[in-house]
Formats: structure tokens, sequence, C-alpha cells
């Protein structure tokens, strides 16, 4: 069964590489890592690296480290991961492009010519593979040495390994998606999350206490700016369309200025988006995977909602009697997006993201600042009644909604025992201190303006609800900054030397 | 290059151009391998960066090494490399190579570019008005065990016969001088006795302050092929070597002595002696019965931080199994009282008769990767051939074979490199030569060294990099790095294997064989020392004749018998009567230089330097598996640097919880000489409370500006592994 055996005597074994033995239907080929004689020497990861020219900032291997019990009865083990080919990998099942494709032989492979360098699959990965590669503008990931294992050889990191702690065999597919317990243990990732196939040979008497060495070390996050923008400016534009509908269905307005200005910020967001491609060239690619991708679904109903939203401001100047049924339909499509939106962030491999409160946080956004845009174009005497105040009050709630997600999404964190709930806690606190007050100042603030504003009219509304929405508009995108910034990714145990990376 | 390739993408990008993905060709020997990295040629050598001496194949392509593979017919690695290995052709074209001689200018005190014959000229006329006019103690020489032996060998009579200076020495005396030291006492010469193969027959592996697993990582699949052994590690932390150990026992600093006298009181007590070795091998048994028994066992375990039945149990085991292989590195040589712990290992192998037999030696692993080759054929602690300066007969042999007068050889060995260091600072020595090494970061007591080098008329270093010691040079000599020159390297095991000129040395640098010639030339001694000499060969044909009846002696070995060898052990003497890969094992007859096997007396001294209330922590240096030394190469490889970019202290987490620190605070670790900011804390339970780890490969946070100018006094080997230091809270954030 196995290829590259985790031979009893290591010292006989130094011919040549041994060969693959053929597939029978139902098998894969996988990586095994016998734990018990890993010496952490990180030969592996270099050949991995001189093999695929990689450079330096990319590795698809890691050698991470796990420690136990106490000195000096201290129990440490290293652990070599790449790419563990999985049965469900989430990386293909996200990929927006379809640049994923599983072989028969197993290897998960990605095809740099179909990527668009998005990075949706380094945030599915649980075991964060998946790596950015800068100079080719794409992701990579091991391909468990493909031309190498196409001529029977096994791959340059198993070749590699001084004490035979990888290998490459064969797996049972059914078999192991029955059980797959042997891919857990040593700080990784539950195999269940994508069906792993790594198979891990744990050492005798592992202690109970063990924990990643590189435990206390978490760092911030890529902030991502232009999804910042994208998020922000779809979710104000599809609020705006639907307050502006709302308007328009009560007669307040018949103004298209406030559907163009939700058409400019719909638009203004795709551009924006583009720019955290690392192929814009490509980007129709990622309307390939409707299918399966919330991302794929996302670009395909943001730009549905933007044509939508054109179509809204044309109509509220040339046929204002159609406006409101324009403005809801484009604001229902908008709906949809920001749901999709929402949900691609909703990934078990990011646990800060992964809850229905990042939905919450998303929707709140559009209800607080969309009705404050339209109260811009309010007519006067709308301002202290009618749609005004309904306007308002829906604004103030959803930033008090807004407050609140907040506070419960970081009681969820603070309820949940793991490194990255803990982890993306402790940025919230102590990293982003600045940007907490800022936060927290430019959520409060604009709730008590807004409370002024609905007790006031004319000007004074509208001066008190400009000022809330520029406080507002400061707060979330200190928001959005942070919510990149201090997820804490699930991935394999890192390593002190390599400040906690793994 | 980088930037404009990364240009070039962008703009293809922009234009949609496919993506360049890294293409695959197909290497005969190894498959397939990127296309821009398959070799036109393989080119067999040996590993220059530590002693186990692993066999490589360097591909190249063109003027180029584009890749390097582990021989998988090489009897040392059997076709494994570790991550220093495995970039190792990286190295040669790496940033920072010297490519021009410099020469300090005098108003600006700028180095500037001057030719070789400028160069040399300065360095001849200088270190000779020196001479004249202060005497020939006024020069000292520090080199290296990076060279190849050829180099040594001609070095050695340079310094010694051409200059004529005294004070010549290596920086083998900060890492194996202890060993060298200890071996003399006990068996009247240098040259470890065991070989690798012990560690796959032994019984029982003692690996004594020894982390293979970070430092001689190609030992470790014969440790752990060894499946029938047990394991035993000595170290004060779990280090990577403990931690697949059988046995770990976690030693005070220091406590080595203490438990070698208390394993040798059991197995005295236990009568676990090797009756028979002893009486027709050994002397001085009586002495050290009588030591060992006056100390109480109880004694012995406080002191050395290891339980009774612990000390018992390592003594029964040593005493009870028939093939032990005592093996050890800088856990035992790093100390004031290194040399008298390895004769205290020599005593206890030899009491237990594990001396000469298959499984069964004191096994000192070196540590550069020719190391040995400058102890056989240097000019430091022996003269050529491990002869001693105050053996006449060794002097009379030595000007017959060299056709000089007798008076030409020297009667002494000149200052060790700490008291070239301490005569430097007493402006005793003036000119100083460096060759190979980066003592600013690797000396210890930094800032004392770096004031003796201000004191000096003129620092000449010779180097293949740009250092920091280089930037406090007079004269820069820009020398050929491994890869780039012809020679042998002896490994651990007595090994001498090729090293090959894999590329053309870097435009501008001349091999350090060309270097020394060339210094022969301008001193007028060419003709005389290096008769017809023009390559490194030349010089090994001198030494087969020179070391010809010695310990070490390659009269049987030739480059051709090397190569169809794979190595070649010696002693191999040229009567036909040994084996073509040479002798394993030395002793195997009990013939000791001096005789009998000196067996040891030791008194266990305490740390010079303990903890108290402004330093209450001891430190302890060392090493991680991505860096060789200071970083000059693997520093500068991206890879390595990725793996390891920054220094870090290791503190247990009670101190850490009582300092409130936590993994990755930046703190300040300070001793009574100097500062290291921002250190980078690493809380784990693989050391002892009170005790910090600090790995000793980086300039910018350089722990020998903690560790303290205290030597051996035999050996003159540095006490890196104990100083007392303080840890504060700098508030300077975290890192990473």
């Amino acid at each position: 069964m196995t290829v590259a055996p985790i031979t009893d005597d290591l010292s006989k074994h130094h011919g040549p590489t041994p060969t693959l033995l053929p597939l029978e239907p139902g098998e894969q080929y996988r990586f095994v890592f016998d734990a018990s004689v890993c010496v952490g020497c990180h030969s592996c990861e270099v050949a991995c690296a001189e093999q695929n020219q990689l450079p330096p900032e990319v590795r698809w291997r890691r050698v991470g480290e796990v420690e136990g019990g106490s000195f000096p009865n201290t129990r440490r083990f290293n652990i070599s991961m790449a790419c563990n080919h999985c049965l469900e990998p989430a990386c293909l099942i996200g990929c927006p492009t379809e640049a994923y494709v599983k072989l028969s032989n197993g290897i998960v492979d990605h095809h740099a010519e179909d990527c668009i360098g998005c990075g949706y699959c380094t945030w599915n990965c649980p075991y964060s593979v998946p790596v950015f590669w800068p100079e080719r503008n794409v992701v990579t990931k091991c391909d468990l040495c493909k031309p190498r294992l196409e001529q029977g050889l096994t791959s340059a990191c198993v070749d590699a390994c001084p004490t035979h702690a990888i290998g490459i065999e064969k797996v049972d597919i059914a078999a192991w998606r029955a059980d797959h317990s042997q891919g857990d243990g040593l700080g990784l990732p539950p195999a269940s999350l994508s069906l792993s196939t790594t198979r891990i040979v744990m050492p005798p008497n592992v202690p109970g206490d063990l924990a990643g060495a590189s435990h206390e070390q978490v760092e911030l996050e890529d902030p991502h700016w232009p999804l910042v923008a994208l998020t922000l400016l779809t979710q104000l534009a599809v609020g705006t369309t639907l307050a502006t509908a709302l308007a328009q269905t009560a007669g307040g307005i018949a103004s298209g200025n406030a559907a163009l200005v939700a058409f400019l910020a719909g638009a203004m967001a795709l551009v924006a988006s583009l720019g955290h491609l690392g192929r814009p060239s490509h980007a129709w690619k990622a309307l390939r995977n409707l299918r399966r991708s919330w991302l794929s679904r996302e670009v395909a109903l943001f730009g549905a909602y933007t044509g939508a939203a054109a179509l809204h401001a044309v109509v509220s100047l040339a046929v204002p009697g159609l406006a409101p049924w324009a403005g809801f339909g484009a604001g229902l499509v908008g709906v949809f997006g920001i749901y999709a939106s929402g949900r691609l962030y909703l990934v078990p491999a990011r646990p800060a993201w992964d809850t229905p409160l990042t939905l919450v946080q998303f929707f709140v956004t559009a209800t607080a600042l969309g009705p404050l845009v339209a109260m811009g174009v309010l007519p006067d005497r709308e301002l202290g009644q009618g749609i005004g105040v309904v306007l308002l009050t829906v604004a103030l709630g959803s930033l008090v909604l807004a407050l609140l997600a907040l506070a419960a999404n970081a009681l969820r964190l603070a309820s949940q025992p793991t490194r990255e709930s803990w982890g993306s806690l402790s940025l919230l606190r102590h990293h982003c201190r600045w940007e907490r007050r800022a936060r927290v100042g430019a959520g409060v603030i604009p709730v008590m303006l807004l409370a002024c504003a609905l007790t006031t009219s004319g000007d004074a509304t509208r001066a008190l609800a400009g000022a809330a929405f520029v406080f507002a508009g400061v707060g979330e995108s200190v928001g959005r900054y942070r919510f990149y910034v201090t997820v804490v990714p699930r991935s394999v145990p890192g390593r002190f030397a390599s400040n906690g990376r793994a | 290059m980088n930037t404009n390739r990364r240009l070039v993408h962008r703009l293809a990008e922009r234009l949609g151009a496919p993506v360049p993905a890294t293409q695959f060709g197909d290497d005969a020997t190894f498959g397939p391998m990127p296309e821009t990295a398959v070799p036109d040629r393989w080119v067999a050598t040996t590993c220059g960066y530590c002693s186990v001496g692993c066999g490589m194949l360097v591909g190249v392509r063109g003027d180029d090494a584009v890749a390097v593979r582990g021989d998988p017919d090489h009897p040392v690695n059997r076709g494994h490399l570790c991550p220093k290995g495995l970039s190792v052709h990286l190295t040669l074209r790496a940033e920072g190579r010297l490519r021009s001689p410099l020469m300090r200018e005098g108003v600006t005190g700028r180095q500037v570019p001057a030719t070789w014959d400028a160069a040399l000229g300065l360095v001849a006329r200088r270190f000779t008005n020196l001479i004249a006019e202060y005497g020939p103690d006024s020069v000292g020489i520090i080199s290296t065990g990076q060279l190849v032996t050829e180099e040594f060998y001609a070095l050695g009579k340079l310094a010694r016969l051409g200059l004529g200076v005294e004070h010549y020495d290596g920086n083998t005396t900060l890492c194996m001088a202890s060993a060298v030291s200890g071996y003399k006492a006990t068996f009247g010469s240098d040259g470890p006795p065991g070989c690798y193969e012990d560690f796959e027959v032994a019984d029982v592996i003692v690996l004594w302050g020894a982390n293979v697993a970070d430092n001689h990582p190609l030992l470790m699949p014969r440790i752990l092929g060894n499946r029938a052994a047990t394991v035993v590690v000595v170290d004060p932390r779990v280090t990577k070597t403990a931690m697949i150990a059988d046995e770990h026992l976690a030693v005070r600093p220091r406590g080595d002595v203490a438990l070698l006298n208390g394993v040798l009181r059991v197995i005295i007590e236990d009568d676990l002696v090797d009756d028979d070795y002893v009486r027709d091998h050994a002397e001085g048994f009586a002495e050290l019965r009588a030591q060992v028994l006056a100390i109480p066992l109880d004694e012995a375990a406080a002191e050395s931080g290891i339980a009774v039945n612990e000390i018992r149990a390592l003594a029964r085991l040593i005493g009870h199994s028939s093939a032990v292989v005592l093996a050890w590195t800088m856990g035992v040589n790093h100390s004031a009282q290194g040399t008298r712990t390895v004769e205290l290992l020599n005593t206890l192998a030899a009491v237990t008769g594990n001396i000469g037999k298959p499984g069964a030696s004191p096994f000192s692993i070196t540590g550069q990767c020719n190391a040995m080759g400058t102890r056989e054929t240097g000019f430091t602690a022996s003269m050529p051939g491990y002869r001693a300066y105050d053996d006449p007969a060794a002097r009379t042999e030595l000007a017959a074979l060299w056709g000089v007068d007798e008076s030409r050889i020297p009667t002494a060995r000149g200052r060790a490199y700490p008291d070239i260091i301490d005569a430097v600072i007493t402006e005793e020595i003036r000119g100083l030569w460096i060759i190979g090494t980066n003592p600013v970061v690797s000396y210890p007591n930094r800032e004392r060294l770096e004031d003796a080098f201000d004191r000096l008329d003129i620092l000449v270093v010779q180097d293949g990099f740009e250092t920091p010691t280089t930037a406090c040079a007079h004269v820069v000599l820009p020398a050929a790095i491994w890869g780039e020159k012809d020679g042998t390297f002896t490994n651990s095991e007595r090994r001498v294997s090729r090293v090959r000129k894999v590329v053309e040395p870097i435009a501008g640098a001349k091999s350090d064989f060309d270097i020394f010639l060339g210094l022969a030339e301008h001193l007028g001694v060419r003709d005389e020392l290096f008769p017809g000499w023009s390559t490194p060969g030349d010089a090994f044909d001198e030494w087969r004749r020179v070391s010809s009846g010695r310990l070490c002696d390659y009269s049987g070995i030739t480059y051709e018998r090397i190569d169809a060898a794979a190595g070649v052990q010696w002693p191999c003497p040229d009567d036909g009567l040994v084996p073509l890969g040479g002798t394993p094992r030395l002793y195997t007859d009990a013939s000791f230089a001096s005789g009998r096997a000196r067996l040891a007396v030791v008194d266990a001294e305490p740390m010079s330097e303990p903890t108290r209330p402004e330093y209450p922590f001891i430190l302890n240096t060392g090493r991680t598996v991505e860096h060789w030394h200071t970083r000059t190469k693997t520093g500068r490889i991206g890879v390595l640097d990725a793996l390891a970019p920054e220094a870090w202290v290791d503190m247990n987490p009670a101190d850490a919880h009582e300092l409130g620190l936590r993994t990755g605070d930046a703190e300040r670790v300070s001793s009574r000489r100097g500062v290291v900011d921002r250190l980078s804390v690493s809380v784990t339970e693989t050391i002892r409370s009170g005790e910090l780890f600090v790995p000793f490969h980086f300039d910018e946070r350089c722990a020998n500006r903690l560790t303290n100018n205290e030597f051996d006094p035999i050996s003159r080997e540095p006490n890196y592994k104990q100083c007392a230091v303080q840890v504060e809270r700098s508030g300077l954030g975290r890192i990473g």
C-alpha cells in the first residue's frame, strides 16, 4: 500500500527514490507524515522551493512546531505540511474561475492561466495552503510535484527528507471518506472540514495540552483596501437605491440625483474591486463558477445591480412614475448581491467571519448609510416629518444594530476557546487600539446626532443628518478595515522563528 | 534584474499575456527539474558548511551553478542534504560578494578599490616592517575552518616560516579546541577515534551537549535508523535532538563534570569497569577511583540537576552495554572547563572499554567543514601532522622534509585566538590578518573586540563576502569561496573528500591558495616554501609526504583514490594494507601516542559568572538549523533567511509570567558587557526556569554582545554557554 514506506529500518533505506505504485479504481495519491521521525531540519521546504523556483515569500510546504508538557518532560513535535489534496477541496469549491481541478490521481491542481488572483481560495483553505505569488499575480500551491509523479517519482519534499518522515502513498477514497481520523492531530484543523487526505502518523504518548509554538503569535492580515471600498460602496449604493425608491413611493421626492449617486457608488465599487485582483484584465473569468462560488454570484449580482441602478437613475429622470418600481427592482438585486457578498465571508477557515453576524453587519451598513444619502436630496418640507422621519429612524436603528452586532461578535469570539477566536479578539483589543476607539466613537456619535435630528426640522435636520453620515461613513470604514485585518485564519501550526508563520 | 522581471511581468499581465509558470525540463539523473535549472553537467563535491561532510552534486548550466542534490552514492549522507546544503549553490552569486581588493584611503578613511599587486604589496610591506620594528610577536593571524586542506597547509608554512609570525591561530579555537586538548591529554594526540557507522551499530548512543538535529542534521538518519540503540541526550534544553531521544537528562548549565563524576562513581561502585582494558591500556585508575568515590552521589545530583536514580540508570546503561558511542559537541567544548570535560568523557569511554571497536568511541563531532584539515596540517595547536612544538625530533624531521634550517622551525605554539585579541588590546600585536572568519559577530564580548580592532596599526581581512569584520579592515582581500576552488576537506570521521571548483571565482576574487602564493611572492619566499607549486594538488602531494608516518597519515591518499572510494579515512599509509576507503577507527589495538590512556581526575568548577539579583538569568547560546555561523552566506539566501530572519530569546513560561511577557514581545536583554534590544521572546517549556537561550548567528541582535570573554585555561576555548543576564521590559511593543 505505502509507496515511500515509513520504514522501520531507515539506515537500510538509501537506494534510489521509490517508484509509485499504479492506482486502482477508487484510489488516489496522498502525503503521509510521520511526526515521530521528523527532526525539523526544513530540508523539505527548501527542496520544494528549489524544485518549484519559489520566491522566499511563497512556500508550498511549511514546517510548524507544536509543544506540550512541562520542563523537562516537554514534548515537542515538528509538523511538515503541504497541500492535503482534499476530497472536498475548499479552494476548488470556492474558486470563482474554476482554476482548480481535482485530477483522477487525487491531485488538486491549480491552473494559473485561469486564475485571476482574487485570493478567495486562500480564505477558504482551512490549512492556508494556497498562497499568492506576487511576481506572477496569481495564487499558487503544491501540485504534489505532478511532473515528477508523471514519471513515477515521488515529490521533491519526499525525496529530500533525510529521515523519511514524508511519503506519498495510495488511499482508498471511500474508506477515507468513512474514517479520516488519521488526518487529525498535532494542532491541525479538523480533517473533516475539507476531507484532507494527508495521513498523520502520531508519535506515542502525545500530551493533551499540545499547542502550536506560534500559538500566541497572531499578526494583522492584509487590509484588502479594494475590498473595503467594494463592500462599503455596494452597501451604500444598495441602501441608497432602496431609500430612494421608498421616498419615491411615498411621493416625497422624484429626484434622480440619489439614484444617480447609487449608480455611481455601485460603478466605483466594481472598478475598485479590480484593484483586488492579481490579473484584473481577466476579471470576467470570475463569472465562471455561478454553480458553486459565492464570489461568482457576488460579481454577477453586483454587476446586474449596477446596471439596474443605472436604469433607475434614467427612469427617475425620464419616467418618474415608474421610478419606484425601477428602484425596488434594482434594490432587490442589490440585496441579493449583499447577501452573496456576505456569504462569501462565511467560511470555516476564518472563524471570525464565519457567522450570520457578518451578514447582519453588511446589511446594516446599507440601511444606515443609504437613508442618509437619500436624506440629502429630500425637499425641505419632508425633513422632520413623513418619509424623512422614516429614513432617519431606519438609519438610527441600523447604527445601533451595527454596534450591537460588533459586540455580539466579540462575545461570540470570547466564548470560543480556539486560537483563531482568541487571536482575533486579541488583535481587536490590542493591535487596533486606535482604530477601536475610532470605530466606537464614530459609531456612537452619529447615533446621538440622529437622535437630535429626529427632534428638529429643516436645515438643522439636514445638517445633523449630513454630519451623522460623515461620522457613520468613517465608523463603517474603520470597522471594515478592522474586519479584514483582525481575522485569524485557520492554518497548520506555525513556528516561532518565522515570526509565527508556518 | 528582479525589478525588471517584475515590470515585464506586470506589462505582460496588462496585455493579457499568459502568466509564466515554472516550466519543467528533464534531467537524466534526477528527472523533472525547472527548465532553467536543468544542468549541463553535475560536479561531485563536498558540502562547505559543517563537518558532517556530505557528498553533493552541483548542477552547472553554462557558467552558473543552478542546482544541488545530495550524492546518492556518497557513504556519508546517502543522497540527502540539510536545508543549508540544499541551497548552497545560491551562495556563489549571492549579494555582497567582494569583487576587488580594498584599501583604506588616508584622507577620507573610506575603503577604495585597489589592484591585487598594490594590496598584497602593502600587506607584505606593513607586516614585514612591523616584524622588523617590533619583532615577530607584533603580528597575528586568525584563520578559519573553512578553507581546503591544501590552503591550510600553505598558510601554515607561509605564516610561521615565510612571514615568521609567532601568533597564528584559527577560529577553530572557538569551536573544537577543547576536543583537541582533551584528546591530546588522554591519548597523547588529537584525532577523533570513531566514525559515523558507530551510530548505526552502537547499543547506546549518548549525545552529550550535542544538538545534532540542528547542527549536524545528516547524522540524524543514522541515529534514528539504529532502532535497537538507546539514545540518551544530555543537554540543559529540550532540543530537537532531545525530542527524539529515548532519555533526556536536563543537566544544569556546567553540571557536566559533576554528572560525569557521578556516573563514573556508579560504574566503579557497581563493578562495571572493563578491568582488562583498564589494566592493559589505561593509567591513573587508582586516582580516579579515589576521586569519584570521594564525591557523594547526592552531591553530584545536586550539582548536575540530575537525580541520583537517573545518574545510576545512565551509568548502568553504559556499563552493561557492549558498545557505547559517547558523542559531544559545543555543549561540552564551549566551556571554561571544556578540556577537562572532554578528558572525563574519554575516561568514561576508557574505563568501560568503549574505544576502538564498532559502535564504541569517545567521538567529537566537530564543527566546520574543514576544522579537521587545519588541525592536521596547520601550524596552530600543533605543527603539521600533529607534531608537537616541543618535540625536537619532529622539528628536525620537518626541517629535513622542507629543506630549511632547523632554526626556522618554531619551538612553541604562539598565542591562541583569545590571547591574540588580548595582545591587540595591550598593543603588543599591532598587525592582524583575519582569514575567512567574522569575529565581530562570533567572538565573545563584542564591544571589547571592536575596541581591540580600533587599536590596530593594520587590520587585513580576507573573505568572500562583505561582513561586519571586513568593514573594520584597512585592507580587504576578496577571496573565492567554496564552489570556486579545488582541494580537500576532512570531516568529523577523518574522511578526506574532494572539493571541486564548480564555477570560476567571481570576477576580482582569487582563491585563498592563490592569495597565499601571491603574498609569498611579494615576501620573496615563494620558491623556497612553495617550490614549483601552481595548484592545490602540489600542496597535497607535499602534505602526503609530510604526513607520512604520522597518525594522520595521508601518504596513501590520492585524489584518484578519494574519487574511487567517495572519501578516504586517515590514517592511510602508502603500504597497500589499508582498505580502499581508509581506516574507519583509531585505536583498534589501543596503541595510543601516550602509550596508555591517561584517566582524568577532575573537580567540578562553578560558573565564574553565576546569577545575581541584577542579572538573574543564565544565558545559553547556540544555533538553529537554517543558519551557518554569522549568516555571512545563509543570511543572503532568501529561503533560509525567511525561515529564521531574526534572533529570539527562549524563556520558560514561569519566568515569562513573572515578567508579564508573552511570546512575540520585543524586549531588552543585557549583561555586564552589553545590551541586545528588541529580542523577540519565545515562551517555551523547552528551557528551564532561570535560563535563557539566544541563537548567536545574528549581527543585528548579536548574542555575543552579552557573552563573557572567559576561556578554558588549556584549550583557550570561550565559555559561550553560560553568562548572567537580565531581561528588561523595553516597552518597544511586539515583533511580527
